[in-house]
Parts: C-alpha cells; sequence; structure tokens
C-alpha cells in the first residue's frame, strides 16, 4: 500500500471522527430526551452569552442548597451524585448529595460541588450541570425580561423541564407559569 | 523579489555576468515553486478563517423558527464541506501548500461551529474549556495529515485558552497539566518546520507561539506556594533567551526571534515586579516545609525549568553553537540566591533593585561598545523605568527625587551625545 493511501485512509477515519463526536452528542441527548424522567426545577434566570454558542439564559436553581455534616469532607468542584424527590407542587427537593452512585431505584442527577462554607453553617451549594437554555440571539433579552416581570408577579412560577436518565440530564426547556420561555417572548414580540 | 527586479541593473554595469544572473533567476524559480505563492497561501487562509468565524457567527444567532432536526442536519454541513476541501486537497493538490493550509482552516472553524451548535440545541452542559479541548483535539490530527501549520498555531491558541481556562480558575477541581501533554503532541510538527522549511513565515510564528504559550500557562502550575513559580518563571525565561541565542537565529532579524523578545523583556518585567517591597514582606511570613515542598507542582517545575536553562547555558558556553552569552540569560542562578535569601532577610529587595541597576549599565556599555544607540537607550531605559519605579514606594525627599531624575535625563543626553559623537569622530 503506497503512502497516499495510508494518508487518505487515515483522513477517512479522521473525518469519521469529527463526524462521530457531533453526533454522539445528538444520539445521547436524544436518548435521554425520548426515555428519559421530566423534573421541574424552580429557577432564576439572567442573560449572558459565549462567544462560540450565541446567547443563552444561565439558570439558578432554587432548590441548590442543602445541610452536610461534615463541611471538610466535600472539596469545590468534586463530582457529586443528588438524589431528588419530587413535592406536593411537582417540583423536586433534595434528598440527599452523595460521592456514590444511588443503589436503589431512586432519582438521581450527576452534579458538581459549587461551594461548601467554612463556617460551620456545613451548607453545601450544587452546581446542576444544565444551567444554559441557549435562545435565539433576538430572544434571550426579552426572555430575560418577561421572566423579571413574571418574578415581580408572585402568582407565576419559573421553572426548567429537565429529562434525566441513569444521572445524565437534558435541559428541555424553560417554563414561565406554564407557557415556554421561547412562546413568552414570542407573544411579547407581536403585543 | 526585488533582487531579480535588480538582475538587468547589475549586469548593466557589470557586477555580475548574464550567466550568473540566469543563475539567480534559475535559483529562486526552484525554490519559489516547491511551496507555492506565498501570497496564494495568506489570502486562502484568511479567508477560509473568516468564512469559517462567520459561520460559527450566523449559527450563534441560534435560529428559533428551524426545527431541531433542520439544526442537527445543518450543524453537519460545514463540517462535510470542509472534509470534503480538505480530501479534494490530499488527492489533487497534496503539494499545493495554499489549499491544504485554507482546506484546514477552514475544516478546524466547521468542527467548532458544529460541536458548538449541537451544544446549543440540546444545551448541553460542559464550560468553554470542555468545549475548546474537544474541538482542537477533533483538528489535531489534520497538523499531520495536511501538513497544515496555520492548524498548528490554531491548536496551540486552543490549548493555551484550555489551561487558562482551567488553570486560572482556582474554584476548578481539575487542573492543567493535559495542556503539557498537548503542546509535546505538536513539537513534532514545529522539528518538522525547522528541518524542512527553516525560512518559512510559519516557523516564524511558531517561534512566538510556542514561547508565548508556555508563557502563559506555566502560571496553572500555581497550587500554595506560588512564589516558587518566580523561579520557574526566570529559569523559563532565560531558557529562551539560550534558545534564541542558538547559531539558527543568528543573523535573524530581531522581530522574527520570539524566544529572545520574550525572554529578555519577560525577566525585565519580572525583576521590576518584584523590585516593590511588598512580595518580598509576604515571602518572609512563608516556612516552606520539606514535606510541603516534595508535594508542590510549583516547585517541581522550578527545579526541572532551572536544571534545563542551567543545561543549556552551560552547552553554550563550551560549545560554538552560540554567540556569547546574552546579558540577561544568567539573571536566573542569581535569583535562586537572592530569593533564598529573601526568605530570611530585608535585603533581598535591595539585592534586585541593585541587580536592574547593573543590568541597565551593562546594556548601556553594551550599546557603546556595540556603537548602537538603540541598545545604549535600552539600558537607559531600564535605570529610569528603575528610578520611576522608586519613585513611588519609597519615603526619598523630592529634592532627592529631583535630582535623581535630573540625573538620569541628562545621562540620556550625555550618553546618546557622546556616542554620536564617536561616530562622527570614527567617520573622519
Amino acid at each position: 500500500m503506497n503512502s497516499k493511501k495510508v494518508l487518505l485512509i487515515t483522513f477517512f477515519l479522521v473525518a469519521l471522527v469529527q463526524l462521530y463526536v457531533p453526533a454522539k452528542m445528538i444520539l445521547d441527548q436524544e436518548e435521554i430526551l425520548k426515555t428519559g424522567t421530566p423534573f421541574k426545577f424552580k429557577t432564576a434566570p439572567i442573560d449572558p452569552n459565549d462567544p462560540f454558542r450565541g446567547k443563552y439564559i444561565t439558570l439558578n436553581y432554587a432548590e441548590n442548597e442543602v445541610v452536610v455534616p461534615k463541611e471538610e469532607n466535600w472539596l469545590m468542584g468534586e463530582p457529586i451524585y443528588v438524589s431528588l424527590q419530587t413535592d406536593k407542587a411537582g417540583f423536586i427537593k433534595i434528598k440527599a448529595v452523595a460521592k456514590e452512585k444511588p443503589a436503589n431505584n431512586q432519582a438521581f442527577v450527576k452534579a458538581k460541588v459549587g461551594y461548601v462554607t467554612d463556617n460551620g453553617s456545613r451548607r453545601l451549594t450544587i452546581d446542576y450541570p444544565f444551567d444554559r437554555f441557549y435562545m435565539e440571539e433576538s430572544k434571550a433579552y426579552d426572555a430575560e425580561q418577561a421572566y423579571q416581570q413574571a418574578q415581580r408577579d408572585t402568582s407565576q412560577v419559573t421553572y426548567a423541564l429537565v429529562s434525566i436518565k441513569n444521572g445524565n440530564a437534558v435541559l428541555k426547556d424553560v417554563f414561565i407559569g406554564s407557557t415556554s420561555i421561547s412562546e413568552v417572548v414570542k407573544a411579547r414580540k407581536l403585543d | 523579489m526585488r533582487i531579480l527586479k535588480d538582475l538587468p541593473e547589475l549586469v548593466k554595469a557589470d557586477v555580475i555576468n548574464q550567466e550568473t544572473a540566469a543563475r539567480i533567476q534559475e535559483y529562486y524559480k526552484s525554490k519559489g515553486s516547491s511551496s507555492g505563492n506565498p501570497l496564494f497561501i495568506v489570502f486562502g487562509i484568511l479567508g477560509a478563517i473568516l468564512v469559517g468565524l462567520g459561520i460559527i457567527l450566523i449559527m450563534a444567532h441560534n435560529w428559533d423558527e428551524l426545527s431541531r432536526t433542520t439544526k442537527t442536519g445543518l450543524a453537519f454541513l460545514p463540517l462535510l464541506v470542509g472534509q470534503g476541501l480538505c480530501f479534494y486537497a490530499l488527492i489533487k493538490k497534496q503539494d499545493n501548500a495554499a489549499w491544504c493550509e485554507a482546506g484546514s482552516a477552514f475544516l478546524f472553524f466547521a468542527v467548532g461551529a458544529s460541536i458548538a451548535l449541537v451544544s446549543q440545541i440540546y444545551n448541553i452542559p460542559g464550560s468553554t474549556g470542555t468545549f475548546l479541548l474537544t474541538w482542537v483535539l477533533l483538528c489535531l490530527p489534520l497538523v499531520y495529515l495536511m501538513k497544515a501549520s496555520i492548524t498548528s498555531l490554531l491548536y496551540i491558541g486552543g490549548i493555551t485558552y484550555y489551561a487558562i481556562h482551567l488553570g486560572y480558575n482556582s474554584y476548578s477541581f481539575s487542573n492543567s497539566y493535559l495542556y503539557w501533554l498537548l503542546l509535546s503532541i505538536i513539537l513534532p510538527h514545529y522539528y518538522q518546520l525547522y528541518q524542512k522549511k527553516p525560512e518559512s513565515n510559519f516557523l516564524i510564528f511558531h517561534n512566538w507561539a510556542i514561547p508565548l504559550s508556555l508563557t502563559i500557562a506555566l502560571v496553572t502550575v500555581a497550587k500554595n506556594t506560588e512564589e516558587l513559580l518566580f523561579i520557574a518563571y526566570f529559569s523559563l525565561f532565560s531558557l529562551f533567551i539560550s534558545t534564541g541565542n542558538l547559531t539558527f537565529f543568528t543573523g535573524q532579524k530581531l522581530k522574527n526571534n520570539g524566544y529572545r523578545l520574550i525572554g529578555s523583556l519577560g525577566t525585565l518585567v519580572v525583576l521590576f515586579f518584584l523590585s516593590f517591597n511588598w512580595f518580598w514582606k509576604n515571602l518572609r511570613k512563608e516556612t516552606f516545609s520539606i514535606t510541603q515542598l516534595s508535594t508542590a507542582p510549583e516547585f517541581y517545575a522550578a527545579v526541572i525549568i532551572s536544571l534545563l536553562a542551567g543545561g543549556l547555558l552551560i552547552f553554550q558556553r563550551k560549545s560554538k553553537a552560540s554567540t556569547g552569552i546574552p546579558l540577561l540569560a544568567p539573571v536566573f542562578i542569581l535569583f535562586i540566591f537572592i530569593f533564598i535569601a529573601g526568605l530570611y532577610s530585608t535585603a533581598a529587595v535591595v539585592l534586585i533593585n541593585l541587580l536592574i541597576l547593573v543590568i541597565g549599565i551593562f546594556t548601556m556599555k553594551d550599546g557603546a561598545e556595540k556603537n548602537h544607540l538603540g541598545i545604549l537607550n535600552l539600558g537607559l531605559l531600564i535605570i529610569t523605568a528603575l528610578v520611576l519605579c522608586r519613585f513611588f514606594d519609597t519615603d526619598l525627599s523630592f529634592v532627592i527625587r529631583g535630582i535623581l531624575f535630573v540625573f538620569v535625563g541628562a545621562g540620556f543626553f550625555g550618553a546618546n551625545y557622546w556616542l554620536l559623537n564617536k561616530r562622527k569622530t570614527n567617520e573622519q
């Protein structure tokens, strides 16, 4: 086999890998969306942007703090498993955090330790991996405005709908009340 | 090529004969044809980069009206186009640098655009660091398959950003050791460039990109004993200065010698930074235990880089592979002693200031000997900067400060006048 053939075959393999990576990302996410369980996380969005991936809303979750027995056992940034339960209104509540995967068949999500207090108050803040909701550039700012209004209106709840399977999560949508945030923005634009 | 335009004139003036002129023409023709027209390469790459970046920006708009399937399909479109271009370049234009470089540059951005779009469609978590890492790793093989130096430069930029992203973020649990491995993977290409195209612009760019990347990334080693990194930095800059002093760089323009410039500038900047007392005040409060040192990455970085810098310095002293030892190259050895002294005594800050003063004086002396106004004034500038720094943090009276400034100012006039005068008398 001459060197040009080897070169072409290698290039072909590299091209396949380049196609495989985004394809695998897509398939993994689709799998979670189709067969995962949806959970509702109460949120608090703001509006930054990413130089490569465009405008997104950063989601801060209301349910992101838990009291741990010992502060020194937890390191910032280390991976953790958050066991979840649902309250009467259908929103998630944290049941427990652990360094190992929960054994019994309970719902859980992989996350990271965001912050641990060092003043004895033993509070651990969780960094959920689904903290970005990408939006069309022209709508991200309006979405934030809509959210601010919704926040002033105490009868409105904002939440993220997240599909979870085996601890892996995909953010499906963000809702203000019962309407998707993109629909809310669209309606505002028409007004 | 200017020389080719001058050939008829040189033949006419009987400086060279017709045969020599023809041989010169032949030489440049054969030299030029091997690498393709450099302008084509530059415009090809620029065009590909601009189109690639444009595609990323268009995709970043995040078209709401398109369905998820359409968006997903679109994510692969630039990727397939880029792969097609590279495939064509490999089959038909393997020896055409413009095609290979432009194709790879386009594919590089197409890969980025495609991953970015998929992340966007599915709100895939992951920091910019992970995103960049995936991106540059997917494009790394292009450097070797397409012999594409532009991809190599983009790769170096990417991994440097990645190191900053992880290392500068002390909040992060992960560290940026992977950077060093990623950088070593690109070194064979760098060596190939040096071997096969020692005069190419790409090698000059690499001679800037690699020391810059190392300078930026070394700080990410810092953990708990970051003071030791100053030793590592002085040694790294000395290593750069010695590298820039190798025979390969002699006869090259200074602006093409990234190693020498970054090394010299870096040494001076860090020296001035340490000429203030606050660093040494903090250092005296530190106690480095043996156990702490044995686990400190900064300590190992300082030791390894100092040994490398020392080794290269000794090699240059013994061999003919350089043109004498540059003034700033041995500074790191002195600094190690000053640093150790600084742990126990207040003299260290005085020693650093003295060292800067000596460097300034020797630079002036060097300028005078070489009859070089630039070097002479650089020496004066170093002394001026030293006086300025002390102007802000010492309690000297205004009169003394004023006199110092007058002296330095007069020094500028005097030294330049003396050197210009010396030139005049030499010419006569």
